[in-house]
């Protein structure tokens, strides 16, 4: 018998979790897509308004930003600081540990569901209600006489455009994994903390990054004290992003690491 | 009546010829443990160099005061805490290690536990399959047995409900060690009866059961070994038999100086003696613990 | 079964079984409970039925066929009787004679009251 992993006992795992954390994962995604649907309805033009604002020849909805980024860290991050509470109520943890599987497939199974299945699941369904908000304005918009620009009348259809083909997603791919980032820590957290597990690992990353950004700060201001700046900006970017990639890529197994740690040194 | 005689019959079953494997059967240490040091913090230890050999065909009854670490010794046997040294060894297998060819014959039932708030049909499918052995038709059985209706959801159930379905589901893993903390604790009385009569056909030869608990007469007839803790180590560990050879328990009118320990009672007193005169008397576990706890040192030329 | 609190639970077992085979309600030649069944009933260690069964064994109450489980002996009355001889020769006759010494009960007296208790009861 392999101790370490075997891919049967894993999807025996997998379902068993889905058991505890199911409900709380479709909980949190019911209230995701609510909350996603709330936003839009609020604030997505209405036809009563008249003409609504432009963004390059499309609808203006820029809302969607700050929603998609905000709703989507809370999400990611209240699931993952959930997936481990049961190791910090003794009655829970004692069943959750005998079960027989190794460390190594408790700790992937926190991985999948809250890295692989939270993320994923967020993006579509974002995707899903971007896309049916984007087609009813163009079905409500559709109606509008045809907007003429300048003495051209070069006619220009009020159209939706979905945010998906709005950010030009491959221009940020540096950011990649930073969601994952932020399950990691989260995931930690929940392993690491027995109770309160969002609020303090909120404060420690807080902490953390406030400290690690002023080391940095103070760093960079000391050795450029002397120096002229040379670099343009474009190269500049690219390096951001790669350095973003990286260090959030790194980062991410950092914690992982310590998650897994953390799981195989948990008494109860 | 009737299920009892199925639960029986199917273990008859189940377990091959009971009679023959009776003899056939070798016992091995199934659970070694070697200086162990154990505690919650560094200054406050809970065991003191402590060995101690479990093996297979017992129902070891650990007893000990409130705090003289009986979760906690059981806790370390499944894994569950950490030794800070010394080796324990349970079927060959670090428990530290929690490893899922151990942690499968290992049937671990807490005093205080959770189950998700599904039916038990659910709670099976989803957690029965990492036990190889195990045996739906005997869960079925246990849960006839504990008045338990299948169909019904965890969350509806009493604590005593509760823990009967997780008494089925552990012995019905067929988990070659059981261990069970305070296992009558919140069962009515003819819940206890049941579990008696589940945990005396549980018994197997290639068994070893470990039981805690400070309610002594729920369970003193199922007993055939006793383990006492008591300051950081295993104050006692013998078979009721080697006890009873060794010390008499009875009613007597008067205290002398053959009498270890004695407690007042209606008609005179209890008293523990040693056997002088080979008589066969019944195991008062109560008085057993209370005169040990009071005259260590009496009794420890009589069981090294 | 209801235990008493002055005898080791494997005797008091015993009895049980002997107290069966006396009455009849397990003949000669047949099976008695497996060790399990006993245990389960009694709710006791099967360890303490093996030991009652053992030591049943020993004064030819039952025997052991390999394989198929316990039998009651062909002459197993017997073997019950003079079990319990032995018994109440060691264990109650010390109590009877204490009393019929401290109270200073003649022979004759005693042997009247035998026999009327024995055509009382047994119509002997």
């Amino acid at each position: 018998m392999n101790n370490t992993f075997n891919i049967n006992r894993f999807g025996l795992l997998l379902r068993r979790q889905w058991l505890d954390f199911g409900k709380i994962y479709l909980l949190s995604l019911i209230v995701v897509f609510g909350v996603l649907v709330g936003f839009y309805v609020t604030n997505i033009p209405k036809p009563s308004d008249g003409l609504p604002s432009m963004d390059d020849g499309f609808i203006s909805l820029r809302f969607r930003y700050p929603i998609f980024g905000m709703v989507g860290f809370l999400f990611i991050s209240i699931l993952a600081s959930s997936y481990f509470t049961n190791l910090g109520q003794k009655p829970k943890a004692i069943i959750d540990l005998m079960t027989p599987a190794s460390v190594f497939e408790k700790f992937l199974a926190g991985v999948f569901y809250t890295t692989i299945l939270g993320i994923g699941s967020y993006l579509f369904i974002f995707y899903i209600t971007d896309l049916v908000f984007c087609k009813y304005l163009n079905n409500t918009f559709s109606a509008f006489p045809p907007v003429h620009i300048g003495k051209n009348s070069a006619a220009t259809l009020v159209k939706a455009r979905l945010l998906n083909s709005e950010m030009n997603f491959e221009q940020y791919r540096g950011f990649a994994c930073v969601p994952v980032m932020v399950t990691s820590m989260f995931l930690l957290g929940s392993v690491y903390f027995n109770r309160f597990h969002y609020i303090k690992t909120a404060v420690s990353v807080f902490i953390a990054c406030s400290i690690i950004g002023y080391v940095i700060y103070l760093c960079v201001s000391k050795m450029g004290e002397n120096m002229v700046k040379i670099t343009d900006s474009g190269n500049n970017e690219q390096l951001a992003f790669t350095i973003i990639f990286v260090s959030s890529a790194v980062i991410s197994i950092f914690f992982w690491v310590i998650t897994y740690v953390r799981l195989k040194e948990k008494e109860i | 009546m009737a299920s009892e005689k199925k639960l029986v019959k199917n273990l008859e079953v189940i377990k091959i010829q009971h009679t023959l494997v009776y003899y056939l059967t070798n016992t091995v240490d199934m659970i070694k443990i070697n200086n162990l040091n154990f505690g919650y913090s560094k200054h406050k230890p809970l065991f003191k160099n402590m060995s101690m050999q479990l093996s297979n065909g017992h129902i070891y009854g650990l007893l000990g005061k409130n705090g003289a670490g009986k979760s906690s010794l059981l806790k370390n046997m499944a894994g569950l805490v950490y030794a800070q040294s010394g080796t324990l060894d349970v079927m060959g297998f670090n428990p530290a290690k929690r490893q899922p060819a151990l942690l499968e014959q290992i049937c671990f039932i807490p005093e205080e536990f959770y189950l998700p708030s599904v039916k038990i049909s659910a709670y099976i499918k989803a957690n029965a399959p990492f036990y190889k052995n195990f045996n739906h038709q005997y869960f079925g059985n246990l849960l006839k047995e504990f008045d338990i209706p299948v169909s019904q959801k965890l969350i509806n159930m009493s604590y005593g409900q509760k823990k009967k379905v997780i008494i089925a589901f552990g012995l019905a893993t067929q988990a070659k060690l059981i261990i069970m903390d305070e296992p009558t604790n919140g069962l009515d009385i003819p819940s206890k009866a049941q579990f008696r009569k589940i945990m005396a056909s549980a018994m197997t030869d290639d068994r070893c059961i470990i039981i805690s608990t400070h309610q002594v007469r729920d369970l003193d007839n199922l007993i055939d070994t006793v383990i006492m803790l008591d300051e950081n180590d295993v104050a006692l560990k013998a078979s009721v038999q080697e006890i009873t050879e060794k010390l008499t328990f009875k009613k007597v009118k008067e205290v002398d100086d053959s009498i270890i320990y004695a407690e007042p009672s209606l008609s005179g007193y209890n008293a523990v003696m040693p056997n002088y005169h080979q008589e066969e008397s019944k195991l008062d576990m109560e008085l057993l613990f209370n005169a040990i706890l009071a005259e260590k040192i009496k009794f420890k030329p009589l069981f090294n | 079964m209801e235990f008493r609190d002055n005898k080791a639970i494997y005797l008091q077992i015993a009895e049980y079984v002997c107290e069966h085979i006396l009455l009849g309600k397990w003949k000669a030649d047949e099976k008695v409970p497996s060790v399990r069944e006993l245990a389960v009933e009694l709710e006791v260690n099967p360890n303490t039925i093996m030991r009652t069964y053992e030591l049943l064994q020993n004064k030819n109450i039952i025997n052991n066929k390999r394989g198929i489980g316990f039998f009651v002996a062909e002459n197993a009355i017997e073997g019950v009787k003079s079990y319990k001889k032995v018994q109440f020769m060691d264990d109650e006759l010390p109590v009877v004679f204490r009393n019929i010494y401290l109270l200073n009960i003649g022979f004759d007296e005693l042997k009247t009251k035998y026999e009327t208790f024995v055509k009382e009861n047994f119509n002997a």
